[in-house]
């Protein structure tokens, strides 16, 4: 018999102490009465204690005793087997995409890592226990905790290690807070920790420099000018020596381009023409060892226009914008304008819907303050944060003709002295932008400051047209898509096999999933937009550091894992709580059947 | 219980000189020696009336008849032998101590010898559930007396008592009751009633004993308690009070009420008897 609780034995201290109750009892000689009611009112509260006298063995004592003696067993967790002792390792699986780079051999990193846990297992026997935990920017376990030995084959199997680029530090918090003391963690990664070692733990490096050729970087963009358009792509080669590759790109399953690329050690970069219409391509290299580099989706990109409207009075400020606006793509005139160049004064007519006002000159009554016009030459004081402001410098500028405004009704975005220059009309940009400035005699629109501040407001307003905000993105990256409008339904996002709910919102932001590929936004079952997906990652392309190489040693104060299967596992618990039971219930029959003779 | 529980000749000694005490006029009876409330055939003239038809004319008074010319005749008082009804209590309370059967014993026979000295009509009364057994001979008793009853022949509510009967009641009564509503539903319809209280000395006066655990001996439970003075004290004066509320319920209702103390000679016993008017001196 062994026991799992030593310390429930204390319980055995109930026997004595029921030996002591009965021992110190109070036991009165017995005398025969004829008129006991005469005595009730008597104090029954002796004023001493109890006498000590012969043990009496009564069916109670033995009864009370067997039921003490029973329970204290089970408290102190008494089993006939013995508990099952096992080996606990926990396994950090490193979940990169280099893991599945194959040799000539058609060997990968991620084989060499799955055979060392098979032999790991072997080496616990069929009693060792076994956790698995993958690594990533979120680390998981995938089996286990103290999972047992025969479950961790089909788990391995479905193991398809194709993370991005990330460190091993949380996995590693992760896996060692799980092994506790009891466990032995073992690291499987195909790049080794140099000579840093992790104490306690076997880190097994299971890689093998290869040679490797995958996309880095890639974008999409279309002219709709001309109808065509164009693939920017970045293709490193990760070996020392030129290689040559096939490039293809196929729009469905029609190949719409076909390239023999040679590629110098190192990373290429190649502009590939192509027309536009076809909604999404895929890019695809000839094979090499890792085919998760070698494939990319570019969906085409929808040109956001920004339609103005110049109500400027004719002067140089009127041709200065115009000129301006000229020299930025993508920017057209319309009488649905989203931007309205306008005289200050004018700044209370109503605005279409969309439209943004940007007011030069002498603003409203309403936001006048006392005071003269002003010049400044500086310093001025740009909120540098703005992304009006991104890379304004007004250095050198002549700002002229400023009005005094009312403090507390604008927000200032360049400020000399306590005087607001350049101000929004509210908290927002469509709420109204103020040039408080007169264009007729300031050098600011000679300055270079001029089209880059031109040019932020264009795309200003540009960002926050419908659609989103790029159409390409790599894996983990943030997306995010404007509506322009309330949605009319739910929002979902589906990438291959993935899809997510996303909140009812005229703005949407998630993270662009894994695996990739071609991403669309749905409202409802309609698709609103369709961006790519990719794995560009230039880190994990590069096989050339990857070796094989094991460090480390277990800890060998690792206690093993007590394995408990609970109470009901064990006869012995079933037969001390029938005992006890048993033993309880004649205690109080015999207590019953003593008090109803009496 | 033997043959020889009791000592008969001390019984037929002690009796030989007292008989149980009748009331001056028993209510009633069958015909006997006694002179009765009613008319009869003794020779003691007790009225005139006049003649009706059915009279006997044995009685008829002629030398009146001659002097008044009217029929009249003489009435006599009635002889009766009265009934007699002996209620012993052979509940397990007597059984306490063998002081105290034996005292129980005996003053049951000396009871049974008394009323057979009167010549009267008597039965004995142990239990509701066994019917009245007539006294005959008084060493009969002695299978009556076996006194493993569970409560006392007292506490039944349906004695078989018979009516004008003279009842003497034998118990110790020391049993939870009312004593105004027993002494009433005892001598209800009674000539006359007669409490014989039986105690030990103990019983009515406990010597100081430490802690014991008290079996009630007719089974109604059991207590531990430490007999020192002052529980003495508070027993003894419930003791008081039980006699008293008896003592007080036989006078309301014209019974007597006699306490005997086991113990005492059994002359001592008969003599107390004597004096409270149970028995009487021949």
């Amino acid at each position: 018999m062994i026991f799992t609780m030593p310390w429930g034995l204390l319980g055995l201290l109930a026997v004595p102490a029921i030996v002591a109750i009965h021992l110190f009892r109070r036991r009165f000689p017995t005398r025969s009465v004829a008129g006991l009611f005469l005595w009730q009112v008597m104090r029954r509260t002796p004023e001493t204690g109890g006498r000590i006298s012969k043990l009496p063995i009564t069916a109670s004592l033995l009864l009370e005793c067997l039921a003490a003696f029973a329970l204290a067993l089970i408290l102190a967790g008494a089993r006939l087997r013995p508990a099952t002792v096992s080996q606990h390792v926990v396994v950090l699986l490193d979940n990169s995409a280099s893991m599945a780079a194959t040799n000539s051999l058609g060997q990968s990193p991620r084989d060499r890592a799955v055979r060392r846990v098979l032999n790991e297992i072997a080496q616990l026997g069929s009693s060792g226990r076994i956790t698995l935990v993958e690594s990533g920017e979120r680390p998981s376990v995938i089996l286990g905790p103290a999972a047992f030995a025969a479950e961790a084959r089909s788990a391995l199997e479905k193991w398809k290690p194709d993370a991005p680029h990330h460190s091993l530090a949380l996995g590693l918090q992760l896996a060692r807070e799980i092994a506790g003391r009891q466990g032995r963690l073992l690291v499987l990664s195909d790049t080794s920790n140099g000579d840093n070692e992790v104490e306690g733990a076997v880190w097994v490096a299971v890689g093998e420099a290869l040679a490797n050729v995958g996309f880095t970087a890639a974008q999409r963009t279309i002219s709709p000018e001309q109808g065509t358009g164009t693939i920017f792509l970045s293709i490193g080669n990760f070996s020392t020596a030129s290689l040559r590759r096939h490039l293809r790109v196929f729009s469905g399953t029609d190949e719409v381009l076909a390239r023999e690329l040679d590629l110098p050690p190192g990373t290429s970069s190649f502009n590939l023409p192509l027309r536009s219409g076809l909604s999404s391509v895929r890019v695809v290299l000839s094979d090499d060892p890792l085919l998760r580099d070698n494939e990319i989706v570019l969906a085409e990109p929808r040109p956001k226009v920004v339609a103005v409207k110049n109500r400027l009075p004719q002067g140089r400020g009127r041709d200065a914008l115009m000129k301006a606006l000229s020299s930025i793509s993508g920017v057209t005139t319309s009488e649905h304008e989203d931007i309205r160049f306008e005289p200050a004064g004018e700044l209370n007519a109503l605005v279409p819907a969309g439209g943004w006002p940007v007011a030069f000159g002498r603003a409203p009554a309403d936001l006048f303050a006392a005071g003269d016009t002003h010049d400044f030459v500086g310093p001025f004081v740009p909120e540098k944060l703005h992304p009006l402001m991104r890379g304004v410098t007004l250095a050198g500028v002549v700002w002229t003709g400023a009005y005094s405004l009312a403090p507390g009704k604008i927000h200032p975005l360049v400020s000399a002295g306590d005087q607001a220059l350049i101000a929004l009309l509210g908290s927002r940009p469509e709420d109204g932008i103020l040039f408080n400035i007169d264009l007729e005699r300031t050098n600011l629109i000679r300055s270079p400051d001029w089209p880059i501040l031109v040019s932020n407001l264009i795309e200003l307003r540009r960002q926050n047209l419908p659609g989103p905000e790029f159409w390409n993105y790599r894996i983990g990256e943030w997306v995010r898509v404007r509506l322009g409008r309330q949605p009319k339904g739910p929002l979902q996002f589906r990438c291959g096999a993935i899809e997510r709910e996303l909140p009812v919102s005229n703005v949407s932001e998630f993270i662009a999933p894994a695996p990739g590929g071609l991403l669309q936004v749905m409202e409802g079952n309609q698709v609103l937009f369709e961006v790519g997906v990719n794995f560009l990652d230039e880190e994990e392309s590069n096989l050339q550091h990857k070796e094989a190489r094991e460090s480390g040693k277990f800890d060998s104060h690792a206690a093993d894992l007590r394995g408990e299967n609970g109470p009901a596992s064990d006869p012995l618990f079933w037969i001390l709580l029938g005992v006890a039971t048993a033993a309880v219930l004649l205690n109080w029959c015999v207590g019953a059947t003593v008090t109803r003779h009496a | 219980m033997s043959d020889s529980a009791i000592d008969w000749a001390a019984i037929h000694s002690a009796a030989i000189s007292f008989r149980l005490a009748m009331p001056r006029s028993p209510a009633g009876g069958r015909l006997g020696e006694r002179i009765g409330t009613g008319t009869g055939s003794s020779l003691e003239f007790q009225d005139y009336r006049e003649y009706t038809a059915g009279d006997d004319l044995r009685h008829v008074d002629w030398a009146a008849y001659a002097r008044s010319e009217i029929l009249t005749v003489r009435l006599y008082r009635e002889e009766v032998a009265p009934r007699v009804d002996l209620v012993f209590d052979v509940s397990r309370s007597m059984l306490v101590t063998e002081q105290k059967v034996r005292a129980h014993r005996e003053l049951c026979a000396l009871l049974c010898c008394a009323a057979q000295a009167t010549q009267i009509d008597a039965r004995i009364i142990t239990l509701s559930s066994i019917e009245p057994r007539r006294l005959r001979d008084p060493e009969e008793i002695e299978r009556l007396l076996s006194c493993d009853g569970a409560i006392s022949a007292v506490q039944e509510t349906h004695l078989p008592l018979r009516r004008h009967s003279v009842r003497v009641v034998v118990s110790d009564f020391l049993f939870p009751h009312d004593p105004d509503s027993l002494v009433s539903r005892l001598a209800r319809e009674a000539a006359s009633l007669s409490l014989i209280q039986l105690t030990l000395p103990e019983e009515m006066n406990p010597s100081v004993l430490g802690g014991w655990r008290l079996v009630d001996i007719e089974g109604h439970g059991e207590l531990d308690v430490v007999i020192d003075q002052r529980a003495i004290q508070d027993y003894c004066a419930r003791f008081g009070r039980l006699r008293l509320g008896l003592s007080r319920a036989a006078r309301r209702t014209g019974s007597k009420f006699v306490h005997l103390i086991a113990g005492e000679s059994l002359r001592q016993g008969a003599l107390a008897l004597a004096a409270a008017g149970v028995l009487e001196v021949i």
